[in-house]
């Protein structure tokens, strides 16, 4: 099967180990991986911010790099989600439309494409200790994918898996929103990491890296002891 | 703007709210109790997406013939002995309130809860014109008595206060000599209120439901007050906001049914009323005259616009209950009568950017108030529809920011420029990191260092990394 | 006798202009796409609806005595008694007569010095007066309502609003062939009526139960403006 990675910037730049595990977990079930070199960000920043016209030129480059793709395959749920708005922001285009909406339907987040695509539960993947997961935002709620990250999880051998108290509520992150609403955001992952200490977890796995770059920021800051960790990372752990 | 009570800028306020630890506590409570008993509501139902569906339907289709039914409704109000009073604004609809009870000679009103009174500030043009006015929701009696303190829940409006607060206000307001326990609290409300009722000229009632094909309008309480208001002084005044309608008695249990498991997740609450016209003929309860107020006050200025579909809202705060941002600044950091989701999104378009162009900001668009929406509003949409409305047509949005993103969109559109910016990135930034963090950022990094620590950019970027590793596997393999 | 309309022309004609269009002259209810309502409680027995019922009745704290109609006056009486006896405050309703309970209004309770009111339009203002100073007020129930343990009133000159609302305690006669599902029922039969020519009530009721508050602390009280107990009495008419 071949797949195109769409790693996302923040991977790209800062977390490149989610990226690593990511093409490491699907190389194990025979995934044949590219990365496209075009590929720079989804335009999520500027357009939540209400740039739409400013983040268009990004969403075009997305639709011209992985045009020729077979899957579209992204290690967070709300650049997935975005990929999957463009349809909605370039409707009445007719260029664009219709490219955006080829693109939509072949991208996946990943254990969204493990789960449903691939219909991998077990990956083989082993870590020892105590766990919570956050389910994030735009990835349950927009995109829709609720299951497929317990699924995998589940068959994680050595991992015990605690439910996060209010683990429906937003971690603060936002995008932009983390830093214009400074406050509001520091009550929000203040909660949030409350609420994983809490768990007594070890670990607090996320599959977006935009809020568990928000919660580590956090737990760093305050010197907590709770790992976070994308799910790539604990599915290509053994 | 009358729906605006607070003078102090949105900053400010939110931190004088994030400070209030017991507000925060009792919103909490409060979100987590309300987010519980909704979705066991809407589970029990067992094809609550469905509902929602056709929640969205009716209120779709009311909005698109909004005229028409306004119309039957009048005419079905009039035929029954009713009169009927369009206003545009909020000053119409309360000078003629005003007018009416002059005019019944009535001094002391009795009201139940109602937005859209607390909107076009009635209570101010009626108690000026020499009239006594007592609220009789529980909540917003409470909220009177202490001096005209602000709702802070459409719902719940004063969910802020707790009941050692409430004592105390009591206490100095009304003599009461009391406990602090809820029981005996209400029991007060229900000594002082009952002699009220009593003796009011007036009733004054919210709608939150008018129904065209009947002329009727509906009450939702818990507490029976509004079937008091309704039932006991001589002339009724019910004020409604023109989106507030349904064809038929039929679309009215859909919505009722949505409404009261959203708000409280109550199948039915203890009282839904439905009131048509005056009293009946040989009828000895309800009102002899009825009056049906009905207030456009900016909503004809949403309709037909990106925003229609807020209009569909039936007022359940569902969005309220379920929202990250509410649950820490609590309403009164909205500086609006109408907080949470639903009001940052309406607040802006009643009342104006100039009063309330930061709420929509006050959203990480995470979409739970869209989901929680038992008439699908897609709240998360609109609130971005703000933004880009503050953003272009406003021309609202800060000079550095407008860099910021016009320089964004070259970076992120231009492969090379995002290129050469990210390898060179890691060195950039090297002075200011310590064991791959960085906790003193420049310029746009400072806003996100003064609370987390930001990672340091990768050495090797994953694409260089690929590249290698593709390399190294294709070497493998030959 | 018909009322007055101020305004409307212009009013309506703003939002015609809105919504970018001349006014309507005539708008048929659709036929809607989606009908949940009709699928609850579809096919439940008359036994099933108040087995729905009688749970339904522990959660909005309102009893539910149960009873044959040989038994309903002793029942009825037993229920007053529980609650502290009179005054009371009836509907003037031929039911009562029909359920047999004519010796227990007339004849019984003024024995035992129990004062009964009857609305009477008759007696005017007095009838309010009345049911205001009653420690219980008794009513049949139209309509009932199994699925939120609701009864229905619609009001008549004959009926005042105030006999379930006024008095400090309210009683419920549940004939139980008024037994339906839900509200859908009731919405529907008072559409018939509509076009079966009949007017519309002045005043109908759903009661669910006691008045009751969450307002302070979210804390459940019960009894609030309305009454502050409610009881419902089921009798096997069928």
């Amino acid at each position: 099967m071949k797949v195109s990675l769409f790693v996302t910037c923040l991977v790209d730049m800062f977390q490149a180990n989610v990226g690593k595990d990511m093409v490491e977990v699907l190389e194990r079930f025979g995934c044949e991986l590219t990365f496209p070199q075009g590929q720079v960000c989804c335009g999520q920043p500027a357009y939540n911010s209400g740039y739409v016209e400013e983040s268009k030129a990004a969403m075009k480059n997305m639709i011209q790099t992985f045009e020729e793709a077979e899957y579209v395959v992204t290690p967070s749920g709300s650049c997935a989600t975005m990929f999957k708005e463009y349809p909605r922001i370039f409707k009445g285009d007719s260029e664009w439309e219709p490219r955006a909406e080829k693109l939509a339907g072949k991208t996946y987040e990943f254990t969204e494409f493990l789960v449903e695509v691939l219909q991998v539960e077990a990956t083989g993947a082993k870590l020892e200790g105590k766990a919570t997961y956050h389910p994030s935002c735009h990835m349950t709620r927009l995109l829709g994918v609720k299951d497929a990250p317990m699924k995998l999880l589940n068959e994680v051998e050595g991992l015990e898996l605690i439910t996060l108290p209010n683990a429906h509520n937003c971690c603060g992150f936002g995008g932009t929103f983390s830093v214009k609403m400074g406050p509001i955001s520091e009550q929000m992952v203040d909660e949030k990491v409350a609420s994983a200490e809490l768990t007594g977890a070890d670990y607090l796995i996320g599959a977006d890296c935009g809020c568990l770059m928000n919660i580590k920021g956090r737990m760093e800051r305050k010197g907590k002891p709770v790992r976070v960790m994308h799910i790539a990372e604990v599915l290509n752990s053994r | 703007m009358a729906m605006k009570f607070s003078t102090e800028d949105f900053k400010e306020r939110i931190k004088e709210n994030i400070g209030d630890d017991f507000m925060r506590k009792a919103v909490a409570g409060a979100q987590e109790r309300l987010h519980t008993r909704r979705l066991d509501a809407a589970e029990e139902l067992g094809n609550w997406e469905e509902w929602r569906s056709h929640g969205e339907e009716i209120r779709q289709h009311v909005l698109e013939n909004l005229d028409y039914y306004l119309h039957q409704l009048s005419e079905n109000v009039a035929s029954r002995g009713g009169h009927v009073f369009f206003a545009k604004t909020g000053e119409e609809a309360s000078r003629y309130i005003k007018e009416v009870i002059q005019k019944k000679e009535g001094k002391k009103v009795v009201k139940s809860k109602s937005m859209v009174t607390e909107e076009i500030h009635l209570n101010a043009c009626l108690e000026e014109a020499g009239c006594e006015v007592i609220e009789t929701d529980l909540g917003e009696y409470i909220l009177q008595v202490d001096d005209h303190d602000p709702p802070s829940h459409i719902v719940a409006p004063a969910l802020h206060k707790n009941k050692e607060q409430i004592r105390d206000v009591f206490a100095q307001k009304l003599d009461y000599d009391r406990t602090s326990k809820p029981e005996e609290l209400a029991m007060h409300a229900r000594e002082m209120l009952r002699k009220e009722f009593l003796t009011a000229d007036i009733g004054i009632t919210g709608c939150n439901f008018a129904i065209a094909e009947t002329g009727s309008v509906t009450l939702v309480t818990n507490e029976g007050n509004a079937r008091l208001v309704s039932a006991l002084p001589k002339t009724q005044i019910t004020v409604m906001g023109m989106e507030r309608i349904v064809p038929s008695f039929e679309e009215f249990e859909v919505l009722v049914s949505l409404l009261t498991r959203s708000a409280v997740g109550q199948k039915l609450t203890s009282y839904v009323t439905a009131l048509t016209g005056p009293q009946g003929e040989g009828d000895v309860d309800g009102p002899e005259d009825f009056h049906l107020v009905i207030v456009d006050n900016g909503r004809s200025r949403i309709l037909g616009t990106e925003f229609q579909s807020v209009l569909q809202c039936i007022r359940c705060a569902a969005c309220v209950n379920v929202c990250p941002v509410y649950r820490h600044i609590g309403g009164h950091s909205y500086g609006s009568i109408y907080s949470g989701p639903i009001g940052a999104v309406l607040s802006p378009l009643l009342g104006g950017y100039d009063d309330f162009k930061e709420l929509p900001y006050a959203s990480t668009l995470c979409a739970a108030c869209t989901d929680a929406c038992p008439v699908k509003i897609p709240l998360h949409e609109l609130l971005h529809k703000h933004r880009q409305v503050i953003v272009e047509k406003e021309g609202r949005a800060p000079v550095s920011e407008k860099l910021a993103m016009k320089a964004f969109g070259l970076g992120a559109a231009s492969n090379p420029l995002y290129q050469m910016g990210s390898k060179v990135a890691s060195t950039v930034m090297k002075p200011l990191t310590k064991n791959d963090r960085i906790s003193k950022g420049p310029g746009p990094l400072k806003a996100w260092t003064e609370l987390r620590e930001f990672p340091a950019p990768e050495k090797e970027r994953f694409r260089d990394w690929f590249t290698h590793h593709q390399k190294e596997k294709g070497d493998g393999k030959s | 006798m018909s009322g007055t309309i101020q305004n409307r022309d212009a009013f309506l004609a703003n939002v015609a202009s809105s919504l970018g269009r001349e006014r309507k002259q005539r708008v048929e209810r659709p036929v809607w796409k989606f009908q949940p309502q009709h699928h609850v409680l579809k096919d439940a027995s008359q036994e099933e609806l108040v087995e729905v019922l009688r749970s339904q009745c522990r959660l909005i704290h309102a009893e539910l005595i149960e009873t044959s109609l040989a038994d309903l006056p002793k029942r009825l009486a037993a229920a007053v008694n529980l609650y502290g006896g009179g005054p009371l405050s009836l509907w003037k309703d031929e039911r009562f007569s029909g359920f047999g309970l004519d010796e227990l209004i007339h004849k019984q309770w003024p024995a035992e010095k129990k004062e009964v009111n009857i609305w009477d339009p008759v007696l005017g203002e007095k009838n309010i007066e009345l049911a205001e100073k009653a420690n219980i007020g008794i009513t049949f129930s139209d309509m009932t309502l199994a699925e939120s343990g609701t009864v229905v009133l619609f009001s008549s000159p004959d009926k005042g609003r105030s006999v379930s609302l006024l008095p400090k305690q309210y009683i419920a006669i549940i004939p139980k062939s008024t037994i339906v599902p839900r509200i859908t029922q009731a919405a529907e039969a008072i559409r018939g009526k509509i076009e079966g020519g009949e007017v519309v009530p002045s005043c109908i009721n759903f009661i669910t139960g006691p008045s009751n508050s969450a307002d302070i602390e979210m804390n459940l009280v019960i009894g609030v403006h309305g009454p502050v107990k409610a009881a419902y009495i089921l009798v096997n008419d069928c």
